[in-house]
């Protein structure tokens, strides 16, 4: 007898639809998994066969076959039990057929029978189509994100009572869990600053990349960490792109929506490259490229981090997008982020003035691990001094707070976007002759360090893409004059390496 | 131990080089010996005619050597094996390779600076002019590991010793030595290449002396640097190409600077180290000693505090350099032309006197004369235009003015 029943698989970020097709027929008592399932997935053997004798149901003492189809796909993890232990009722008369009709399984068994939640539930509903998913309890609010008509059984017995029609749907309420969730740190809690608070500002407006070069304690972090709370809230496009990263990484928090606000992550320096970019050697996931898609990229030491990972980086800031191939599969990842990346001056952490305790090697292996066409990429570098002590002992709690700075980033991505880009960074040559005009001082200024070699031609374009972002930032028209490129040219700093004077 | 001699024999036949090599080429096999110093080598070439000596090398047949040269027979027969490998041709080949020039004591072009000096290198390899040297020579040394503090006032005493008329003398090693042939070159000046007044300004060459060979340079980071010191000046050598720098060449290389200059400035050193040996062999020639000072708790000043204290001439200024050779500035008498930068404005000469002399961050600056970021941003930009203050990536340093030829000491900023 046959039966098969709809469901779905992760592979990167994207759900495939799988057909679970169960056969039990006359011969030996065997059970094989066939349709190149990985590890997880052919253990699920020994999970249903639990599961169906722990709920109460019989275990045909016959061949059984389980085929997963289409079977020139990988499938992985443990996301296809339910589908499985589903099929197995059918095929053995357990279940009646029509009973399955229009309804896709996903969800993980236990040996007792419960159904525990999975990885990459958003992104496999998108593989279901018309179905109508059965999903475990735990994934209930994850999926009526995107599926309304989502079911959700807690356990196989569950399930199984209410397609015989001896038990309704049990259709549990989404639980809005009290979860904490803490606050987005927020920009007025930042003491003295004031270059720098304009810098994230211009960061969030423009999609400009940002360097901090400053010693320790300078606040680097602090303020990188703030920058998210400056970004206005995701699109629903992005919003779902993001979330359905994070549904996969397992890193999403259902009960409060989809991924809203713009995420923040800060990798050690430590982390592997895969971690970094994404992949693995059977499941693909997501990495921290697009983990921060929609948000920021922090990049804390970036002295530290190997010289691999940094040039790994160059694809998605060019593209958006990171493209992981293995001899398995090839998958396609998001990977938007905003980088800011902050570095002391030196290995010592001093500067290369005073007390600096670096060796001349040193210096010299620190700055060329620090490639000049990573840093080309850094539209604003900034150095960072710590705050004076005055700020930091009578605290001014009269900055401004994130939401009024949010707004006016607001304001400035709405111009940007009439210029048909997302941000301003993305402007280049002829457009940004278009959209970026310069009265005759601003010519003047620029043609003046062009002439004195303070500036390069494609530093000329990153101030002039900079100014229209200041400019935008006050809502400001015209062709940019000089107090705009001034502006400009103090995030810009010099077209150099991270060597300050010695 | 008679094959080796026989196998060179059979492969460059000897009525072949006399014709074909200058004695030149000789002394530089014999100077690529292993364990060749001056003081051996003076030896070696007195014995004969340089092909004549390579021969005796190669036959085994020097006669006993003086006792102070603690010359051992082993060392003898180590020679003999060698003699092949440092082929007089081969040698002669690659000086002609690398463009380096060949002179002798007591030979023509030798420079006669050095050639009265007791202890004079027997044979000096050069790239460059060594008629450049034919003018006051002072030489600027300190320690390889420098700090701001020591780099800056090496790279300026050399820029203003050099504008004086003064041909500044070092190692070529890395810190304060580089600094001074930096600054010597005009490659420090804030103002940058692209200042017409660089190119019109005289400036007297510079000369480096090093510890090896000079067909590689070392350390390799100063290539670039070394190539400019040939172009503009002469860099001296007693090693012959192709032969490494050894850890004793160094000290032998110092008493070549210490006999070459005049007087010998100390930036900054440590209370031992290769310095304060230039130091020792500057004495012992009766050559006036400068140290610039330096914070006493300072191990990079110790040695130069240590000298001042014990009676150097205290080096506060290029004037003292220049009074200590009695060398007179060419254009002293002209008065000293006034800042041609234009004023700041009032704001302006607020964030000027925020900046300070060390670089600091916009950020710091705002802080500390309390303007936003559009008020300190046209401030800066202004600055910036008229030469006051120079970004340097992030961070922002005031300029010093225009480097002008004028009297005195320096003085605080």
């Amino acid at each position: 007898m046959l039966a098969a029943v709809p469901s779905a698989t992760l592979l990167g970020v994207e759900g495939h639809s799988v057909q679970v097709e169960v056969h039990v027929g006359g011969g030996l008592p065997v059970f094989n998994v066939v349709g190149l399932p990985d590890v997880s997935c052919r253990e699920a053997r020994d999970r249903v066969r639990a599961a169906i004798v722990s709920s109460g149901f019989t275990w045909p003492n016959q061949r059984i076959t389980v085929n997963l189809a289409p079977t020139n796909l990988r499938k992985i993890g443990s996301g296809l039990d339910l589908a499985i232990a589903v099929a197995m009722l059918v095929a053995s008369d357990q279940v009646e057929t029509s009973a399955i009709e229009g309804l896709a399984m996903l969800g993980e068994l236990g040996l007792d029978g419960t159904l525990r939640p999975i990885l990459g539930v958003l992104p496999m509903l998108d593989a279901v189509g018309p179905m109508r998913p059965v999903v475990p309890v735990a994934n209930l609010a994850e999926a009526r994100l995107v599926r309304h008509d989502a079911r959700a059984v807690s356990s196989l017995k569950e399930l199984v009572a209410a397609l015989r029609a001896e038990e309704p749907w049990p259709d549990p309420p989404v639980r809005a869990d009290a979860t904490f969730e803490r606050p987005e740190p927020d920009l007025c809690e930042v003491q003295g600053h004031p270059i720098a608070r304009r810098a994230l500002e211009v960061a969030a407006a423009g999609g400009h990349h940002l360097f901090m070069v400053g010693p320790p304690g300078a606040g680097k972090t602090m303020l990188a960490e703030r920058l998210p709370s400056l970004m206005p809230d995701l699109d629903d496009r992005g919003a779902m792109d993001v979330s359905r990263v994070h549904s996969a990484a397992g890193t999403l928090h259902a009960d409060s929506g989809l991924v809203r606000r713009p995420p923040f992550r800060s990798p050690h320096h430590t982390a592997s490259l895969v971690a970094m970019v994404g992949g693995g050697s059977s499941v693909l996931r997501p990495g921290e490229v697009s983990l921060s898609s929609g948000g920021v990229l922090f990049l804390d030491e970036l002295g530290e981090f190997p010289a691999a990972h940094l040039e790994s980086l160059r694809q998605p800031l060019e593209s958006g997008i990171i493209r992981i191939a293995r001899a398995s599969a090839s998958v396609t990842l998001p990977a938007r982020f905003l980088l800011v990346a902050a570095t002391n001056p030196c290995p010592c952490g001093v500067g290369r003035w005073g007390e600096c305790r670096c060796t001349p090697a040193q210096l010299a292996r620190y700055d060329r691990r620090l490639s000049s066409p990573l840093l080309d990429r850094f539209d604003i570098r900034l150095g960072i001094d710590p705050p004076e002590p005055s700020a930091v002992l009578a605290p001014d709690r009269s900055g401004e707070t994130s939401a009024v700075v949010r707004a006016r980033v607001t304001a400035a991505r709405a111009r940007a976007s009439q210029r048909g880009v997302g941000t301003n960074r993305e402007l280049r040559g002829a457009e940004l002759e278009l959209h970026a005009p310069l009265d005759d001082d601003g010519v003047e200024l620029l043609r003046a360090q062009l002439d004195a070699g303070t500036l390069t031609m494609r530093g000329a374009q990153r101030v002039r893409s900079l100014a229209l972002t200041l400019q935008d930032l006050e809502g400001g028209e015209g062709p940019l004059g000089l107090a705009h490129l001034e502006g400009a040219s103090l995030l810009r700093g010099q077209e150099t390496t991270i060597r300050a004077a010695a | 131990m008679n094959a080796e001699p026989d196998a060179h024999q059979t492969a460059l036949p000897p009525e072949a080089h006399p014709t074909a090599l200058p004695p030149e080429a000789y002394q530089t096999a014999l100077a690529s010996l292993e364990g060749v110093g001056p003081a051996r080598l003076r030896w070696l070439l007195s014995l004969g005619a340089p092909d004549e000596v390579c021969t005796m090398v190669i036959a085994g047949s020097l006669p006993p050597a003086p006792r102070q040269l603690a010359l051992h027979d082993t060392t003898v027969t180590q020679w003999r094996g060698q003699a092949c490998v440092h082929d007089p041709a081969a040698c002669w080949q690659r000086c002609v390779d690398h463009d380096v020039g060949v002179v002798s004591w007591g030979g023509v072009g030798y420079p006669p600076s050095i050639a009265e000096d007791a202890d004079a290198p027997p044979v000096l390899f050069h790239r460059g002019d060594p008629d450049r040297l034919d003018a006051p020579r002072v030489a600027i040394v300190g320690t390889r590991r420098a700090t701001g503090y020591g780099l800056r006032i090496a790279s300026r005493l050399g820029e203003e010793l050099a504008a004086a008329g003064v041909v500044v003398v070092s190692g070529l090693a890395l810190g304060i030595d580089a600094a001074a042939h930096r600054g010597a070159l005009g490659l420090d000046r804030r103002d940058g290449p692209h200042d017409p007044g660089a190119t019109t300004l005289r400036r007297a060459p510079v000369a480096a002396v090093v510890g090896a060979g000079l067909d590689a340079p070392c350390p390799v980071r100063n290539q670039r640097l070394a190539e400019q010191v040939v172009t503009h000046g002469v860099v001296l050598s007693e090693v012959p190409p192709g032969v490494n720098a050894l850890p004793w060449r160094f000290p032998v290389r110092n008493r070549v600077i210490a006999a070459l200059a005049e007087a010998v400035v100390v930036v900054e050193s440590p209370a031992t180290g290769g310095s304060m040996h230039t130091v020792r062999e500057a004495l012992a020639r009766d050559r006036p000693v400068l140290a610039v000072p330096g914070p006493v708790d300072a191990r990079t000043s110790e040695g130069t505090n240590q000298l001042l204290s014990e009676g150097a001439h205290p080096c506060l200024g290029p004037d003292d350099v220049l009074c200590a050779i009695g060398h007179v500035r060419p254009t002293s008498r002209t008065p000293e032309p006034a800042d041609p930068r234009p004023d700041p404005s009032a704001e302006a000469a607020a964030v000027l006197e925020a900046i300070g002399w060390r670089p600091v961050s916009a950020e710091a600056i705002a802080a500390r004369c309390g303007l936003g970021f559009d008020a300190l941003a046209a401030a800066l930009g202004q600055l910036e235009r008229d030469g006051w203050v120079a970004r340097v990536d992030g961070w922002i340093e005031r300029r010093a003015r225009p480097p002008t030829i004028r009297g005195g000491a320096w003085g605080p900023a």
